[in-house]
């Protein structure tokens, strides 16, 4: 094996660890957790990452290009409620309807987008504009757009979500649900413009370099106000599956859900430093997470196994980053 | 002219106004309510109720949330008792550490009334729960009986989805139902946490389960709004009404609904009304200190037992199983109609 490829070889191993990882911890559970190996544990597992995959996906980028954003979860959080609001039939749900009854769907995640979207420009443009930091902005952001979920709910709850939008909760494709597939056809499309498109390369050059990117003649300002406003349409779309999955919305909704979001862009290689990640290792490491959630329901564990595993896995992503990055500057 | 037939009005306005609010002209101080969260609706409609009582009684109501963190209410009582207050009412988040707050209140005099969640390690002068070892305890009675209708005999596999592990109100709940089931050992029980109390834990919960065990006969969750995800995920496995049978707690309308679309059997409720009314019927004892004498008290028409325990007067009110038979019954909060008649203070 001459240095080119041996260098080659030893790049995409370390690009894909994360996956590496997720099939060895797959088949370590397989053959040691007593009813885990069956088609029923894997749809599941695919099923229940996609809030947190989905919501990752637009931090991920957000990160890649440099800057924070904490306010995801409650981004979330509210277009769920506001989706169980207009859509439910029971609780504090309206019970908006149109003809044809599909229409509810294609409406319904419009609204979502864009009231993500309208946060995430608002994030966006207070950093931008105002240069605020966005680890600032955006955790005023997670807390005040919490508290509007409670306000406008007043702490009850919306449920019985109309049966046009339930379907993409209970139906399935080639066994795994249709809610999965919006996750995987999400991580899809975003990988494609994060890798193949001229947008995804300025977002990654401008994480990378901020100065020289702006020095190169790209509207680095523009393209990180993109970045919020994708975020936040992101996680607005997480938040119509969410209140899909559960058939509404109660007000702790999501609770919880960006520290995992956090964790799966860490684990799955994206460099908090920005200029650095791609998305199908943001994607295993929701997966790897949801992994070791399942095994932890299966074999009964207390919940707060969960978290220590989850804080050792993190930690130990950072620690095989510091030996990737000292790998890689040797290879170079 | 107009000016003076202007002025005249106003005057006239503000005259019949404090004619017609006698209650408020007369009030007979505050009284804070320390509402642990407002992100459940048991808490959400006992701030109404409670609020809606104490009026009736003569008190003006104030209410602080603490977003369930214990120091946040920690420090909500360091203020109130700076205001002095004629009395707090406490929910507390953590039973155990706000024990020195407590203490701190009745020692600069203003009396803490206990409401729902139970202190039991310190002095309180009035205390009105449903006691949630007891809901947990008729949850296991009512699930005896539907195992037994289901199974010919009292055994199967039960999956209970708690609350936040954190939580002391969760694990009383836990503690509760699974001392009364050691009693049938074919029953299997298989207990795990929805971390924060947020219903798509629990639904990812169910949905786990139901691959890794088929053959549960039933799934006990300790809130409402977790049945409501717990729903989701069973009529994602394909399954219908009463294929799984479902119990929870709290009563909240959620899984009232749930009982009328027939995917929940039972709901073991926490009489919050009548919790909220015995706050507002012993408030004037308590506020002037007065005793308070044990004995069978009729609160919104509920026999409920007062004793005298070494923390205090301890008002047991009783939890009741609601079914399909009586779902629709307005005595039940989950059907958001508060009593219409006033409060009566107890004499």
């Amino acid at each position: 094996m001459n240095l080119a490829t041996h260098r080659k070889t030893v790049e995409f191993v370390l690009d894909n660890l994360v996956w590496l990882m997720l099939i060895v911890v797959l088949a370590a559970f397989s053959a040691t957790i007593p009813d885990f190996f069956q088609l029923g544990i894997f749809v599941n597992i695919i099923e229940s990452s996609t809030f947190v995959g989905v919501m990752a996906i637009g931090l991920a980028i957000v990160i890649i290009a440099g800057n924070m954003d904490l306010s995801v979860e409650s981004v979330a959080a509210l277009t769920a409620m506001v989706t169980g609001i207009l859509f439910s039939n029971r609780g504090i749900g309206l019970g908006y309807s149109f003809t044809p009854e599909w229409l509810v769907l294609p409406i319904s995640l419009l609204l979502s987008l864009v009231v993500g979207g309208i946060l995430g420009f608002t994030n966006g443009w207070l950093v931008v504009r105002l240069k605020m930091n966005a680890f600032i902005v955006t955790l005023a952001s997670y807390i005040w757009v919490r508290g509007l979920v409670v306000a406008m709910s007043g702490g009850r709850s919306a449920q019985d979500l109309t049966p046009s939008l339930r379907v993409i909760g209970i139906e399935t494709f080639g066994y795994i649900p249709l809610i999965a597939w919006i996750a995987i056809v999400s991580f899809a499309i975003f990988t494609f413009i994060m890798a193949k498109t001229p947008f995804g390369r300025h977002v990654t050059m401008i994480g990378g370099n901020a100065v020289a990117t702006f020095r190169a003649g790209i509207a680095v300002d523009r393209l990180i106000v993109v970045t919020f406003v994708l975020a936040g349409a992101i996680a607005g779309m997480a938040g119509w599956l969410l209140a899909i999955r559960t058939s509404g919305a109660t007000a702790n909704l999501g609770v919880g859900m960006l520290f995992q979001a956090f964790a799966a862009v860490v684990i799955g290689g994206v460099s908090l430093k920005g200029g650095i990640g791609q998305l199908p290792g943001v994607y295993a490491g929701v997966l790897l997470l949801h992994t070791i959630q399942t095994a932890i329901n299966l074999m009964g564990l207390p919940a707060h196994y969960t978290q220590v595993i989850l804080g050792g896995l993190v930690l130990a992503a950072v620690l095989l980053d510091t030996v990737k990055h000292s790998i890689r500057l040797r290879l170079a | 002219m107009k000016k003076i037939l202007g002025t005249i009005a106003a005057v006239a306005a503000l005259g019949a106004a404090a004619l017609l609010s006698p209650a408020m002209a007369e009030s007979k101080g505050k009284i804070y309510y320390m509402v642990p969260t407002l992100l459940d609706e048991f808490q959400t409609e006992s701030v109404s109720a409670i609020e809606k009582f104490l009026k009736e009684v003569g008190y003006e109501p104030v209410t602080l949330n603490a977003d369930n963190k214990t120091d946040l209410q920690q420090s909500q009582m360091n203020d109130v008792i700076n205001l002095k207050p004629k009395a707090i009412v406490l929910a507390a988040v953590d039973f155990n550490a706000l024990q020195p707050s407590v203490e701190k209140a009745r020692a600069a005099g203003i009396p803490v009334m206990v409401f729902d969640r139970q202190i039991t390690a310190t002095p309180i002068d009035f205390t009105s729960v449903a006691g949630t070892v007891e809901i947990g305890q008729v949850a296991a009675d009512q699930i005896e009986i539907l195992l037994k209708a289901k199974n010919g005999a009292v055994k199967g596999k039960v999956l209970q989805v708690l609350g936040d592990p954190s939580d002391p109100y969760t694990l009383d709940i836990q503690k509760g139902f699974e001392e009364k089931m050691k009693a049938f050992p074919d029953v299997k029980i298989i207990s795990l946490p929805a971390m924060n109390w947020e219903a798509s834990n629990a639904g990812t919960i169910v949905a786990d389960q139901l691959v890794a065990n088929p053959d549960i006969d039933l799934i006990f969750v300790h809130a409402a709004h977790l049945a409501v995800a717990a729903v989701a995920s069973m009529e994602a496995k394909g399954k219908k009404p009463g294929d799984v049978l479902l119990v929870s707690s709290n009563g909240a309308p959620v899984g009232l609904d749930l009982i009328r679309k027939g995917w929940e059997q039972v709901e073991v409720e926490q009489p919050l009304y009548a919790q909220a009314a015995a706050i507002a019927m012993f408030a004037d004892k308590v506020v002037n200190k007065q005793e308070i004498k044990a004995g069978t008290y009729k609160v919104l028409g509920l026999d409920s037992v007062l004793t005298i325990e070494s923390w205090g007067p301890n008002l047991k009110i009783p939890g009741a199983a609601i079914t399909k038979a009586n779902v629709d019954e307005a005595r039940f909060w989950g059907n958001l109609k508060a009593p219409a008649d006033p409060i009566t203070p107890v004499p």
